[in-house]
């Protein structure tokens, strides 16, 4: 009895091992629910759920030309959950991929701006994706070293750098790369200085769809991916190995910022074909979403950015169609995602509640 | 018991999900088509919405006015509305998105869409663009491109007689000296739109109020409502006794207010924010364009490349005038040089009624063609007058009256 009534009505237990089979009805089960509760809210602003459901599809999936403006949007997403990928696995949390994104797209239009005459295309676009990726690199780098030296706390520092480089894009945007005098925009590239489209899109999703694969055999197959991963699970164990923990997370940090600084050059040179301070757009941190979701898995990252692409294009879609502000879209896109990480708590922790005593309602 | 509340709440969902089913079901795509009447799908993509109170919020009542005076002529618009679109590649999605979705005519309402506009135009040589405000369709090789604006310069220069009016009273009655009559600006931008605005206002002024001079702030913003007010409130401080604005926010008018300096405005009527300071106001009636354009397509006709109309079409409108501040005799007055600005007897900017560094002005450039944004070519300068936005419908008008005192610079 006296046990009993201090039991809390709810407890949690952290759960030891399901069964995949129960894991996967558990993500299902949160798609689901994620689908109707955004089909309230779309019920409360007065649009048929089916039809709008359908109209993300059809909108996103449903032509050649759909299909290829969400290709271009799924791109930087999913280059830049594969660069946080490896920063994350070792506990480094870096959230300042906006700003190596942003830093790797002014290296790679300084070229696109002032050498465009002066080298052949090929090369001229290979030296802006070096340029982008050595930008983002050390802007990634710098935050690295100071945790290495002086164990500084990396999300603060991160998260700062990325004001800092947004900054220096719109003194660029009003001062010395501006246009017309005025006008705050930076005049569009060459033509030898846009990334060339392969079936339809900018060929930055070819680029990504190689750092997929380049990813995945770094983290699985490699020396220094292992050591990634025994510093994320343990730093003491990876001292005690005699692994250079600050070397590592230096080295680390900056494939993660290079290759957000190539997804900066894939954006500015392929899709924008200029340089502006949204130039990263907020993917820097719904990167962070998409790289979680596919539990840092390099394939599961496809079909997850692809996934928000459908939505964010679906959305636009939405709004053109049947009227539904895209704020609302932006509203389910929140639920969809929060269910579906949300869920995972339920895979790692049981619920118990407190036993009804017998006979008692 | 956590079964039954999962399964209360599930059901809850789908009950509602339900009765919004029926209640939303038949909105979507019941487009009233009356027998006989043509039906023209455009789209508009807008830089912000309505809430601005301000510039996207005038398209949209040029949009509602244009349906309906289409209406009237048996023309059905069917409208896809874009809302705060950015000046991105997401603008190029935009235009696509639209064209796709069997838009027959695609308005960009902002200056920076025009360069995403064109990445699209080409791929849909059926469906006519128009990026107003801006300027590239006269050499951008594309037959469906266009580009409008208004001569908000005449607008400006009755908005600059209303002010004018108003000191020389205040002179005559002895308030202010000749030499007190100072009007403070309050400038977005320094460059050829603000530039030709705030000159065709001077020179609205001083043709009714020989004495006046004007200081003129830069805020380096479109849209700053706390720099505004603080433009405003140093230029009164430096003597103006009229505040005018080429800013998005209603504080240069409040700040007026609060200072006892009297004010004329911009894209809204803010008479009702500064009932003691704001004499008048002036904006472009974007439904003269569209029901213009709207009405070529909906009759398979080609319109203009370059559209740039004011007072001649009623592109350009004055808001109501503040007839119990504002000068004796101003409403009167005010119609005689609309009607003579619509005649195109007066000419706004009168060659003869200017100085530049002392001397009067005899050749300015118009157009820019090397890219290098220092107009280099077609003389606006003929026939007694500057001749602005004629040979492109973005103003071109930059160069320094004498009269007018810079007090800074802003360039972005």
């Amino acid at each position: 009895m006296n046990h009993e009534t201090k039991t809390p009505f709810l407890r949690l237990a952290k759960r030891d091992g399901m069964e995949g089979w129960k894991v996967w009805c558990i993500r299902a089960g949160s798609i689901v629910v994620a689908l109707l509760l955004g089909a309230l809210v779309m019920g409360l602003v007065g649009a048929n759920p089916l039809t709008a459901y359908g109209t993300i599809l059809s909108g996103a999936l449903g032509k050649k030309t759909a299909i290829r403006q969400t290709v271009k949007i799924a791109v930087p997403l999913l280059g830049c959950a594969l660069a946080i990928a490896p920063c994350f696995k070792m506990r480094f949390w870096n959230i300042g991929a906006e700003g190596q994104i942003t830093a790797g797209a002014v290296a790679a239009s300084y070229f696109a701006l002032f050498w465009a005459g002066r080298l052949p295309a090929p090369v001229l676009l290979l030296v802006m994706g070096l340029a982008g990726a050595l930008a983002g690199g050390i802007w990634a780098l710098i935050p690295a070293f100071f945790k290495a030296k002086w164990n500084t706390n990396e999300t603060l520092f991160t998260l700062m750098m990325n004001y800092i480089i947004i900054g220096v894009v719109r003194w660029l945007q009003g001062g010395p790369w501006e246009g017309r005098k005025g006008s705050q925009i930076i005049p569009q590239f060459d033509r030898a200085a846009c990334l060339p489209k392969v079936l339809g899109v900018h060929c930055g999703w070819i680029i990504v769809l190689a750092l997929v694969v380049f990813m995945h055999v770094y983290m699985k197959y490699t020396k220094q991916g292992y050591e990634i991963a025994v510093i994320g699970d343990s730093v003491n164990t990876a001292r005690y190995a005699g692994m250079n923990v600050g070397y590592i997370m230096m080295r680390t940090m900056f494939l993660s910022g290079a290759i957000s600084g190539i997804v900066g050059f894939i954006v500015a040179s392929g899709a924008n074909n200029t340089l502006y301070d949204g130039v990263a757009g907020g993917v820097g941190f719904t990167s962070i979403t998409v790289a979680w979701l596919s539990q840092l898995n390099a394939f599961a990252m496809v079909a997850i950015s692809m996934l928000l692409a459908v939505l964010e294009k679906g959305a636009e879609t939405l709004q053109t169609r049947m009227a539904v502000p895209t704020s609302i879209s932006d509203i389910i896109t929140g639920i969809l995602l929060f269910c579906m990480l949300g869920c995972e708590f339920f895979i790692n922790f049981q619920l118990i509640f407190r036993r009804r005593k017998e006979g008692a309602k | 018991m956590k079964k039954k509340l999962l399964a209360l709440l599930l059901a809850l969902t789908m009950v509602l999900a339900l009765t919004a089913c029926g209640g939303g079901g038949d909105k979507p795509g019941s487009a009233p088509d009356s027998s006989g009447a043509k039906t023209v799908k455009v789209g508009l993509i807008c830089i912000g919405d309505e809430n601005d109170q301000g510039y996207t919020y005038n398209f949209i009542r040029g949009k509602d006015a244009a349906t309906e005076a289409l209406k009237a002529k048996g023309i059905n618009v069917e409208w896809s509305v874009k809302w705060n679109i950015g000046e991105d590649s997401g603008c190029e999605d935009a235009n696509t998105e639209l064209a796709e979705e069997g838009c027959q005519l695609i308005i960009n309402n902002s200056f920076g869409f025009e360069p995403y506009m064109l990445k699209v135009a080409p791929d849909y040589p059926d469906i006519e663009f128009v990026a107003c405000t801006n300027q590239a369709s006269w050499n951008d090789g594309l037959d469906n491109t266009h580009n409008a604006f208004a001569n908000i310069y005449e607008g400006r220069y009755l908005a600059g007689v209303v002010a004018g009016m108003k000191l020389q009273e205040m002179i005559d009655d002895g308030t202010i000296t000749a030499d007190q009559a100072v009007i403070g600006y309050v400038g977005a931008f320094s460059f050829a739109e603000v530039i030709s605005g705030f000159t065709s206002y001077y020179l609205g002024a001083k043709s009714v109020c020989p004495s006046v001079t004007m200081k003129v702030q830069f805020v380096g913003s479109w849209s700053d409502a706390t720099e505004e007010a603080n433009a405003a409130s140093s230029l009164c401080d430096a003597g103006c006794v009229m505040i005018s604005q080429h800013s998005d926010n209603t504080t240069p008018a409040t700040t007026a207010q609060s200072k006892g300096a009297f004010h004329t405005g911009y894209n809204n009527d803010m008479i009702s924010v500064a009932p003691d300071a704001s004499l008048i106001g002036t904006r472009i009636d974007w439904s003269v364009y569209f029901s213009y354009i709207i009405e070529a397509v909906a009759n398979g006709q080609s319109f203009d490349q370059d559209w740039c109309h004011g007072m001649d079409q009623g592109a350009v409108v004055m808001t109501d005038l503040n007839e119990k501040i504002a000068a004796k005799g101003t409403a009167d007055k005010l119609k005689e040089v609309e009607e003579q600005i619509r005649s195109g007897k007066l000419q706004v900017f009168d060659t003869s009624t200017f100085t530049i560094g002392g001397a009067p002005l005899t050749n300015a450039f118009a157009l820019d063609t090397d890219g290098d944004f220092t107009p280099d070519s077609e003389e606006a300068v003929f026939d007694g007058a500057f001749h602005e936005s004629h040979f492109q419908s973005a103003p071109y008008f930059q160069l320094r009256v004498d009269g007018i005192e810079w007090l800074n610079e802003a360039w972005g």
